[in-house]
């Protein structure tokens, strides 16, 4: 009896999988109209972080009734963090799955590298969207993601810098380097800290490329001598800021939303975000002081961007990228970029759109509390290559908190 | 029949999806399959073993599950005795049940909007006149000690038990024995020492021991309300889980198998103490 | 009730009620800086925002169905079982296994199901959720009610048939009255355990099964507590009302 089980279990768990493979990739060799064509009727299951209200009613009540007016799509939205999106499509490969649950997903570059890594994502689709041309790919913010090449294996969706925010109540003059800050700190401990994970990471990169005396040095792919030497000194400055950090840098914020409540509170005089709009968004929520104001430090902060990417083994890819195509189309970032919206940094260059727009995007409310990104771009430094992060995270914790 | 058929049944609803895990665990922890592994290799086992991570995060695990399970067991005892009568009627009976029905992240939430420097607690304080700013008030989360987490899991768990030696209290007729102490000439004190804890220590060990496992494995109380180092056994796995470096995927695997064997053992040791003890 | 001892009980009682009061006050609050004990401003716009969503009626829906399901179905299925294991001679070893369940990792036992549901293609679905759920709350059950089937009921059973009961009728008419109470302790923390899972529905369900968990747990780990407490609320509300009608959900009275 028992032999028969286990036979009923090796049969289900290696014998039945699906076999049927559409082949979607000829759609890339058809026109677009065809390609939205074949869209109509469909369903699009999109995976993307859900935790912001505003982003949520951006997609529930623009984006999703939009879609389906124009192009007849069901988008669906299924909730994941880049981790879950990660271990979803692992699994599937690792599985043997001929068939995706998912059609569209949200990534950034630290997501983007590692599906990179597992070869699940689908591509090159970009050049395919009519909308793609309006897109900024000369920025290499834009175009490259933690210095690879795009390529197009996704499609940016929002630009963001990040950006130090504070409280101008008890800051009036904020530090602009890093031996600014340490000075700062020795005069007002306790107010300052970063978070372990993928904000505070992002941090100590653009550090770490001011102690190698600019991104210059530090472009192109990973260098072990080069992170040895300068690692080593950004070790040796944070041990010197480590008493004056938040809690004498015995722990760091596990994330970057308990930072953000810590400063909500008062108990930090600083937060960060990887999105220079996000001061605006939570003061419009009612959730930081309105004295709160970002900056980019002179020194620099990292610029990036966030895509929308496709699974390679989804089976409505034209569906896929008619609702991308969209997304990226001058209205749909038009409204993303409103702060009372979303307040997403736009991906399109608007020189090259219709005089029309232009005129539009010239007239968006400004934001009140951090500098104009014009401004910023000046101080923007480009993402490190993928490894930079994953040996600055590990050995964050050697140098730093198990100290 | 009916016996062999239910068997049969459960083999298959529990036994199977759990031997299937195990399976998976331990063909990943082994490198046998996965994505990013190259078949077999003893070499995620090794870095797991050989690092000093996992013995401290065990140890720090236990450690907190045992200062929690102490305090419960002795709250938890001393409500039995104080508040008897109440637990069973009255408007207490009824909060009592209240923290039963948190989920481990919103009472670690909770937690944190009290106990942290700019918790509520402070704030009363500083109303007060206690303090003069938050910076004075104590550090009890994120501590190196844990008191946060020690303090949620105390929380949580002290009504649960308060209702179980209630409810042993009642099904072993203790009172009954209490009052036979009495008559023998035992103070209160001696009658609940000598006859009331000795039984509900002993009624109700298998449960504390669950339940100390249970603590053992909290994630999302350590992740808000500790520190990153010394980290509990379940953060330790997520992080090498889901975090940047996918190459430490199967370590997390190798965590959970080393723990697991770890538990089963020294399970194996306790049941065959106890059954000794009974024999 | 003694004088002396009015007012630690209604002290204890509102240390154990605090935290859900304290989580519907925030849930109104807006702006909350140090050190004032409340916050400055109330509104029920966090209330609008997030509560009021179509999707959430739906996700609720959804959950106190696979919930109500996965509660009784593996309750009163696990009571069954629980006998034939009671009854076994490899009693320990069938228990062993149902204990070894909760000591896995429920991440890792997550990861490692998902793999065998994408191959039998119930990932992503309502089902696939469903029995994941069922697998996690079964064994619970199991233990739960092996103490039930204990000497006394077995003499009781013997009882029965020497005086001429059927089978079916000692266990409808001794055993099934008498696991009344404990069935309905044993519904009410399966019920639970469904509730409040989130890492087994995301990726069984690949985020497409919007449970209501899935859909709020989000928030709590955000920056806006505000928006978390109202998800907590969201959460706390239904087991909350089902105790609220049966407090016999969490201890049998006498």
């Amino acid at each position: 009896m028992i032999r028969w089980i286990a036979f009923g279990i090796l049969f289900l768990v290696w014998g039945c999988q699906s076999v049927s493979n559409k082949k979607t990739e000829e759609v890339l060799n058809q026109p677009w109209e065809k390609i939205e064509k074949a869209a109509r009727g469909s369903t699009v299951n999109l995976m993307m972080w859900t935790g912001d209200p505003l982003i949520n009613a951006y997609m529930q009540d623009f984006v999703v009734p939009e879609v389906k007016k124009r192009f007849g799509i069901d988008l669906k939205i299924a909730s994941g963090q880049g981790n879950l999106i990660v271990q979803a499509l692992l699994a599937e490969i690792q599985a043997g799955k001929t068939e995706s649950e998912l059609d569209l997903l949200w990534i950034n570059g630290e997501t983007f590298y590692q599906l990179r890594q597992i070869d699940a994502l689908f591509g090159p689709w970009t050049d395919k969207l009519p909308n793609a041309q309006y897109i900024d790919f000369s920025n290499p913010f834009i175009a490259k993601d933690f210095q690879q090449p795009v390529d197009g294996f996704e499609c940016p969706w929002g630009n963001v810098q990040m950006a130090l925010i504070y409280n101008s109540q008890y800051v009036p003059n904020p530090p602009q380097n890093r031996q600014a800050l340490a000075a700062f700190l020795k005069e007002h401990p306790g107010k300052f800290t970063f978070d372990n994970q993928f904000t505070g990471m992002t941090f100590l990169k653009s550090m770490l490329m001011d102690v190698a005396g600019g991104a210059q040095n530090l472009a192109g792919d990973f260098d072990e001598k080069k992170y040895a030497t300068y690692s080593a000194q950004l070790w040796t400055y944070l041990k010197s800021l480590k008493p004056y950090l938040w809690r004498e840098g015995k722990t760091f914020p596990e994330n970057v939303s308990v930072m953000h409540q810590l400063f909500a509170s008062g108990e930090l005089w600083f937060t960060m975000s990887n999105n220079d709009n996000e001061v605006d968004n939570k003061v419009s929520q009612g959730l930081f002081p309105s004295t709160s104001r970002a900056y980019v430090w002179d020194s620099g902060l990292i610029q990036n961007t966030h895509y929308q990417g496709i699974p390679k083994l989804s089976t409505n890819k034209v569906g896929a990228m008619t609702v991308v195509n969209f997304l990226i189309s001058p209205a749909a970032q038009f409204r993303k970029q409103n702060a009372a919206v979303w307040g997403d940094g736009l991906v399109l260059d608007v020189n090259k759109l219709p005089a029309k727009w232009q005129t539009e995007f010239q007239q968006l409310p400004k934001r009140k509390y951090v500098p104009a990104r014009a401004e910023l771009n000046a101080k923007a430094l480009p993402e490190l290559a993928p490894e930079y992060m994953i040996r600055l995270s590990e050995d964050f914790r050697k140098n730093i908190i198990e100290q | 029949m009916f016996r062999r058929a239910s068997l049969l049944v459960y083999l298959l609803l529990c036994i199977v999806p759990l031997l299937l895990g195990l399976g998976y665990v331990l063909a990943y922890s082994f490198g046998l399959i996965g994505l990013l592994n190259h078949g077999f290799t003893t070499a995620h086992w090794r870095a797991v073993l050989l690092d000093k991570t996992f013995w401290q995060s065990l140890g720090y695990s236990l450690y907190i599950a045992l200062a929690c399970m102490s305090i419960v067991v002795v709250v938890s005892a001393a409500l039995l005795a104080g508040f008897r009568k109440n637990l069973t009627q009255g408007f207490l009976s009824a909060f009592i049940y209240l923290p039963l029905t948190l989920p481990a992240i919103v009472a670690a939430f909770v937690c944190f909007q009290l106990w942290s420097k700019s918790g509520l607690i402070s704030r009363m304080v500083y109303q007060v006149g206690w303090i003069a700013n938050l910076d004075q008030f104590p550090e009890w989360i994120n501590d190196a000690w844990g008191l946060g987490i020690i303090f949620t899991h105390t929380f949580m768990a002290t009504p649960f038990f308060t209702l179980l030696f209630l409810q042993v209290y009642e099904r072993e007729k203790i009172q009954r024995l209490e009052q036979l102490a009495f008559t023998l000439g035992a103070t209160p004190r001696q009658a609940w020492l000598k006859v009331t804890a000795p039984i509900l220590w002993r009624k109700s060990f298998f449960s504390i021991l669950l339940y100390l496992v249970f603590v053992m494995g909290a994630y999302e109380t350590p992740l808000l309300l500790g520190r990153q180092s010394p980290e509990m056994i379940a953060p330790l796995i997520i992080r090498k889980l889901q975090k940047f470096n996918l190459l430490d995927m199967p370590q997390a695997y190798v965590i959970s198998a080393a723990y697991l064997l770890l538990l089963m053992g020294f399970g194996g040791l306790v049941f065959s103490k106890i059954k000794t003890r009974m024999a | 009730m003694k004088k002396t001892l009015l007012f630690p009980a209604i002290l204890l009682a509102f240390i154990f009620g605090f935290p859900l009061l304290f989580l519907l006050l925030l849930s109104f609050g807006q702006q909350w800086p140090y050190p004032s004990i409340l916050p400055l401003h109330w509104s029920e716009e966090t209330w609008q925002k997030i509560a009021w969503e179509k999707r959430i009626g739906n996700g609720l829906g959804l959950s106190l169905l696979i919930s109500l399901s996965v509660g009784s179905i593996a309750s009163i299925l696990s009571l069954l079982l629980a006998k034939a294991v009671a009854y076994s001679p490899n009693q320990r070893w069938w228990l062993g296994g149902a204990y070894l369940l909760y000591l896995v990792s429920p991440v890792v036992l997550a990861a490692s199901w998902q793999f065998y549901f994408l191959r039998l293609g119930w990932a992503g679905q309502p089902l696939g959720v469903w029995l994941a759920q069922f697998f996690i709350t079964l064994p619970f059950g199991v233990i739960f009610f092996n103490s039930f089937w204990n000497e006394q009921q077995r003499s009781l059973e013997h009882l029965v048939a020497t005086l001429g009961g059927t089978p079916w009728q000692t266990f409808w008419r001794v055993s099934f009255p008498l696991a009344r109470g404990p069935l309905l302790i044993c519904f009410f923390q399966s019920f639970l355990i469904s509730w409040f899972e989130y890492g087994l529905t995301a990726l069984i369900g690949v985020g497409k099964v919007q449970t209501l968990p899935l859909m709020v747990y989000q928030f709590i780990g955000e920056a806006n507590i505000f928006y978390a407490a109202l998800a907590s609320c969201l959460l706390l509300i239904p087991p909350l009302l089902l105790l609220w009608f049966n407090r016999r959900f969490v201890f049998i009275e006498r």
